[in-house]
């Protein structure tokens, strides 16, 4: 399990250290334990849906659709439970079947039409988003913009077990859970092979299509789950609510060393991409920096984070090189 | 043991568009028979196999298993089967392990779909022992070398404890000792009753491995018949429909002595780390120089390195004695440089765009009036290089990509043609060429040399390099270690050169 | 003669039934979707919904017209939309603080986009970084600046007449942004067919390292044609801004979609190496009509954004039939 950890965790871990000390100097609010335990609440939902991007980026896809899966499931589990008056415990097993079909839809259209994962998440994220706006309850009954979700099993979603919040916990199950099932069962295997190299996949009997679906249907599950935590802390559902979140998903994936050319990477780095992310915004707040600048920085940070993994790459194709030439001249060594 | 058919292609075509690529195919695989399929290329070869793996569905006719039919296209119903393929392409997961690539798809597991490591690298160690292959088997692939790689290809055809093995030109990458090692595998796998199909284009392989041999030519099937009951140059004929050595002895009588004209090409301490180091070489103008060497002698990274294609850490780059500032492959080409890469369809060819668009691409200043193209201009060129290489088909507007190898290779040749090129670069220009072409090739590098054109050749043939050159340079161990001029050497001096030991 | 140029227009090669069908193929849809909307709602029809038709597909046709050129290479740009906006508000910055004239106003505002299309291009053609990431990146930090400048208040432009002029404005009975339209998909038309950097961008999206090999200036041309797109959409966002009389930095957001789509529906293939700008317009025209039809219908916004995710995979997916038929 070591071995999964490579160099790039290392930089990353480092870079985290290096923000930290830096805000923590310039802001003596940012080094409160309060402050912390802020952010651990504030971007546990970023790391989940980091975690569920992980898959399709595996597989050389993506899922923009993330945010606005979010939101639709937020607003679905809104309305079930202010217009309709279900119970909690029922509206969160159909919040998570939502999401589950949100990505069920972003899979077939993927793998049956055959469609590029880039283009289509973003049709679906429109879509999608568009559908949030049309069932919004808020808008189709005014009167529930002062409402607020009062179902105490749903609002037990977003508690906490003494300081440490329950979204963390979550987070941390979700990304122990994908994290076996990428280094310990078939599947995660048959997803590594298929995002190394499809065809060779293809031709050894790996079932691709189902890979490619079940890998949108855990992100889209990540989102449901995330929708869940953040709606039951706002205890309303906005009509905005996830726009914006898949920048910071995909970001905070591909600083978690998830290559996004596929066959590579795993679940704990996205955790720790998240949390670096959410760092540097709350350190922004904290220095009075305006909200305007976050878009800036998020996008700075993935192209960063992309460059810097293609930078490694041909490094490390360098090396390769060397290390083979010295190879053969052994070899040659040997008798040829 | 009683010799029964295992494997059976009946009657099989597939028309790809204008191109019949096969027409009612027949083979017949024994078990514990190695039987070798041979022909130029285009002529079918890779079509049948992939009919017979389920890659690709037939027109007509049926594919049979035991004399039962197995489904069309379905690669997991052959796999299933006992059908197993090395495919000329490599397929392998380079992000995985050696261990993982061997039992791609079929890992053994536990309950729910857990993975059971240990029975895997049980299984995965004991295959690598039996056919005596050292890998580690949890190297990633990615950092394994090419020969390796193909040693981690054949071990997952072998661990499919296939009935059938399909095998398409195994030895391409392999040395001496490697493609002995395969052999004794192929063995194995006959003694136990297994049938083994074996492509290739190096004909001395097949008389040491096969038990029978089809020709196959234009998409039929011309000759089948056992390997005792044939000759090399019977097959070569059928192949063909010629004679090959009449034409080689023909081009090796016209190399009459050369005046050597002045240094064209030269290279002064030209070194990549990791790669080569501190090379030096001249090529004159009229002069045919051939780099040879073995697999993995770096000798494509120096080509490229010399037209520009890749930066070197250092060294300098000299045309016509004058020192030329080469960053990119414009500027070499600005330099009367033409290179025709090792991997025509991959960095050679537009395949989607048509004939004429790849011969006057490297010149388009020359078909463009006041900065717009002229249509005119562009389609006199194009003719002209067709007519001047022979070109079959004579029709511009068909795609690359639907030319037969050896005539892709013209096409490539011809770019540089168009306009002012008087250095060109070949990196192994005849692979996957057939025999009529090569001889066509070399006449024209021949007459090339003859116009006063430098001609620096990459090639791992050595008849080839024998044939041709009228210099020949040993690149090893990063660095080029001999020189020999044509006529003045043996083919046993050039591998002992190749593999480092002194030459005398 | 016309065999050959006809094969600069479209990717050489593909076989006549399917070229024909796209391109006749698209007006007839488009046919089909006029008569089918009229049918429900007589005004759609009307010559006064028919201009002001024209108005909206002039924004997104420049955009697409632009960007078709990225896509035939491969790539792609998502950053258009906040490239419109801060286009605008520069531009109109300008001529309100300072005292320049109309005409530096805009190539202020020009000037905006090709620095931003550069950069990508630079990014994307030098440092080999996958386009959809550096242009996701990018269309995240030009929202933030523009946000940064502009806030998310909406300007008034109390400017020039001469500003209104560009979106509003008619020449010879035709409005103007039309003109603009028309203007610079001729002029790109005209690039693709008739000069080697065309011919560049089409080998660039067949085969990229063959193109380097035969000596085409790959990182160059890779770079322009994010410098075009970027220039594309600071047209767009100019004219937006005369059109509707102000200027904010949240305009444009989403217009990436209306103008992926309306290349994409204009059957030009994500995939590159094949393409080309008269389908793109026809593809803004088409986009245009149904926007305007579904609007007329009294579709909601919301639902809107519903069809038009689901023109996009139904494109994508006609486009990857024909794709597999060869």
């Amino acid at each position: 399990m070591l071995k999964k950890i490579n160099y790039q965790s290392f930089g990353l871990v480092g870079f985290y250290l290096v923000i930290v000390i830096i805000f923590s100097a310039l802001s003596p609010v940012f080094r409160t334990a309060g402050n912390f335990s802020n952010l651990l609440i504030g971007f546990s939902h970023i790391g989940i849906l980091a975690v569920g991007q992980t898959f399709p980026i595996l597989l050389g896809g993506i899922d923009l659709s993330v945010g606005a899966i979010l939101g639709l499931v937020g607003m679905t589990t809104f309305d079930l439970m202010l217009i309709f008056g279900l119970p909690g415990y029922i509206a969160i097993p159909i919040g998570l079947v939502v999401g589950l079909l949100a990505g069920l839809i972003n899979g077939l259209l993927i793998v049956r039409l055959k469609l590029n994962p880039f283009i289509v998440s973003l049709a679906t994220m429109a879509s999608f988003r568009g559908l949030v706006y049309a069932i919004s309850g808020r808008q189709l009954f005014p009167g529930l913009t002062v409402m607020a979700i009062k179902d105490p099993t749903y609002l037990a979603i977003d508690g906490s077990l003494g300081h440490v919040p329950y979204a963390l916990i979550y987070l941390i199950i979700i990304a122990l859970i994908t994290y076996f099932i990428l280094h310990n069962t078939k599947l995660g295997m048959d997803l590594y092979a298929v995002g190394g190299n499809e065809n060779a996949a293809r031709l050894a009997g790996v079932n691709v299509n189902r890979v490619k679906i079940a890998a949108y249907l855990i992100s889209g599950l990540c989102s449901a789950i995330a929708a869940l935590i953040l709606t039951s802390r706002m205890t309303t559902s906005p009509e905005g609510l996830g726009i914006g979140f898949e920048l910071s998903a995909i970001a905070a994936a591909v600083i978690g060393g998830v290559n996004m050319q596929g066959g590579s990477g795993s679940t704990l780095g996205p955790v720790l991409g998240a949390f670096l992310i959410g760092t540097i915004y709350t350190g922004m707040n904290l220095l009075g920096v305006t909200q305007y600048a976050q878009p800036v920085v998020a996008g700075i940070i993935l192209i960063g984070a992309v460059g810097y993994d293609q930078f490694m790459k041909e490094r490390r194709r360098k090396e390769l090189q060397a290390q083979l030439l010295l190879q053969s001249l052994r070899m040659k060594g040997q008798g040829g | 043991m009683k010799k029964n058919i295992l494997l059976q292609a009946r009657d099989v075509s597939k028309r790809y568009y204008a191109v019949q690529a096969l027409s009612e195919a027949n083979i017949e695989i024994y078990s514990g028979e190695v039987h070798a399929l041979i022909g130029s290329n285009g002529a079918g070869k890779s079509t049948l196999i992939k009919i017979l793996t389920g890659a690709v569905v037939p027109d007509t006719g049926e594919v049979l298993l035991n004399g039962k039919q197995i489904p069309h296209g379905d690669t997991k119903a052959a796999l299933d089967a006992g059908i197993a393929c090395i495919y000329q392409e490599s397929n392998l997961v380079p992000t995985l392990s050696v261990m993982d690539n061997i039992l791609l798809g079929r890992q053994p597991t536990l309950r729910m779909g857990v993975l059971d490591r240990k029975a895997q690298r049980a299984i995965v160690v004991d295959l690598l022992k039996k056919h005596d292959l050292n890998l580690d088997p949890d190297a990633a692939v990615q950092s394994l070398s090419t020969v390796q790689q193909k040693e981690v290809e054949i071990a997952k055809a072998l661990s499919l404890n296939a009935k059938v093995v399909l095998m398409d030109e195994p030895t391409a990458w392999l040395s001496q000792v490697e493609v002995e090692k395969l052999f004794r595998s192929i063995r194995k796998l006959t003694d136990e009753g297994a049938g083994v199909l074996y492509i290739s284009h190096v004909l001395d392989e097949i008389f040491t491995i096969a038990d029978r041999v089809t020709v196959i030519r234009d998409g039929k099937v011309l000759l089948s018949t056992a390997i005792s009951d044939t000759t090399k140059s019977a097959l070569v004929q059928t192949m063909l429909g010629r004679q090959l050595s009449s034409e080689v002895n023909a081009l090796q009588q016209e190399q009459a002595e050369k005046h050597l004209g002045f240094v064209a090409l030269e290279c002064r301490q030209m070194s990549r780390a990791g790669l080569f180091q501190d090379v030096n070489l001249k090529v004159h103008r009229g002069e045919i120089v051939c780099i040879t060497g073995l697999i993995g002698a770096k000798r494509t990274e120096l080509v490229r390195t010399l037209f520009g294609a890749e930066l070197p850490d250092s060294g300098e780059v000299l045309i016509d004695d004058k020192p030329a500032h080469i960053r990119r492959p414009l500027d070499a080409i600005r330099y009367g440089m033409g290179l025709i890469p090792e991997d025509r369809r991959r960095d050679g060819l537009l395949m989607n765009l048509s004939i004429n668009h790849n011969l006057v691409m490297a010149y388009l200043p020359l078909v463009t009036r006041l900065g717009l193209l002229a249509p005119d201009l562009f389609k006199r060129m194009g003719q002209f290089q067709m007519d001047r290489l022979g070109i079959v088909p004579p029709h511009l507007e068909i795609p690359a990509r639907n030319l037969s190898g050896g005539n892709q290779q013209k096409v490539l040749i011809g770019r540089w043609l168009a306009g002012k090129t008087g250095i060109i670069i070949l990196d192994e220009p005849t692979v996957g060429v057939d025999v009529g072409a090569k001889a066509d090739i070399y006449k024209l590098l021949r007459d090339l040399a003859d116009y006063g054109t430098a001609i620096l050749i990459v090639s791992s043939d050595m008849e080839e390099v024998m044939t041709v050159a009228d210099r020949i340079l040993v690149m090893a161990r990063g660095g080029l270690v001999a020189s020999f001029q044509k006529g003045r050497v043996t083919q046993e001096q050039i591998l002992n050169a190749a593999s480092g030991e002194m030459v005398q | 003669m016309t065999t050959l140029l006809s094969k600069f227009r479209d990717k050489s090669g593909r076989i006549a039934t399917q070229r024909f069908f796209k391109d006749y193929g698209l007006i007839v849809v488009m046919l089909m979707v006029i008569a089918g909307i009229t049918s429900i709602e007589r005004n759609f029809l009307s010559l006064e919904n028919m201009i002001g038709i024209l108005y909206q597909v002039a924004i997104i046709g420049v955009m697409a017209a632009c960007m078709t050129f990225v896509i035939i290479t491969g790539g792609i740009d998502l950053s258009v939309g906040p490239v419109m906006a801060i286009s605008g508000l520069l531009a109109v910055f300008t001529l309100e603080s300072t005292g320049m004239s109309l005409v530096s106003a805009v190539c202020v505002g020009l000037l905006a986009g090709a620095i931003i299309g550069t950069i990508n291009g630079f990014a994307i053609g030098r440092f080999k970084l996958p386009p959809f990431v550096v242009t996701l990146g990018m269309m995240s930090i030009i929202r933030g600046t523009a946000l940064l400048i502009g806030d998310a208040t909406v300007h008034l432009i109390s400017g020039p007449e001469s500003f209104l002029f560009i979106g509003t404005g008619q020449l010879f009975g035709i409005p103007f942004p039309i003109l603009i339209f028309a203007t610079v998909a001729t002029l790109i038309y005209f690039i693709q067919t008739r000069t080697p950097f065309g011919l560049t961008v089409f080998a660039i999206g067949e085969n990229q390292e063959a193109a380097r090999l035969a000596g085409l200036p790959v990182l160059k041309t890779k770079t322009l044609v994010y410098t075009l797109s970027g220039v594309g959409a600071s047209i767009a966002g100019i004219i937006l801004a005369s059109q509707v009389h102000t200027a904010s930095a949240v305009y444009g957001n989403g217009s990436e979609l209306d103008s992926i789509a309306a290349v994409v529906v204009g059957g030009t293939s994500l995939a590159g190496g094949s393409g080309s700008v008269h389908r793109s317009v026809l593809g803004a025209l088409l986009i245009g009509i149904i926007n305007n039809g579904l609007s007329i219908l009294n579709v909601s916004i919301e639902l809107q954004l519903v069809a038009k995710g689901i023109i996009i995979v139904l494109a994508l997916a006609l486009d990857r039939y024909l794709q597999s038929e060869k």
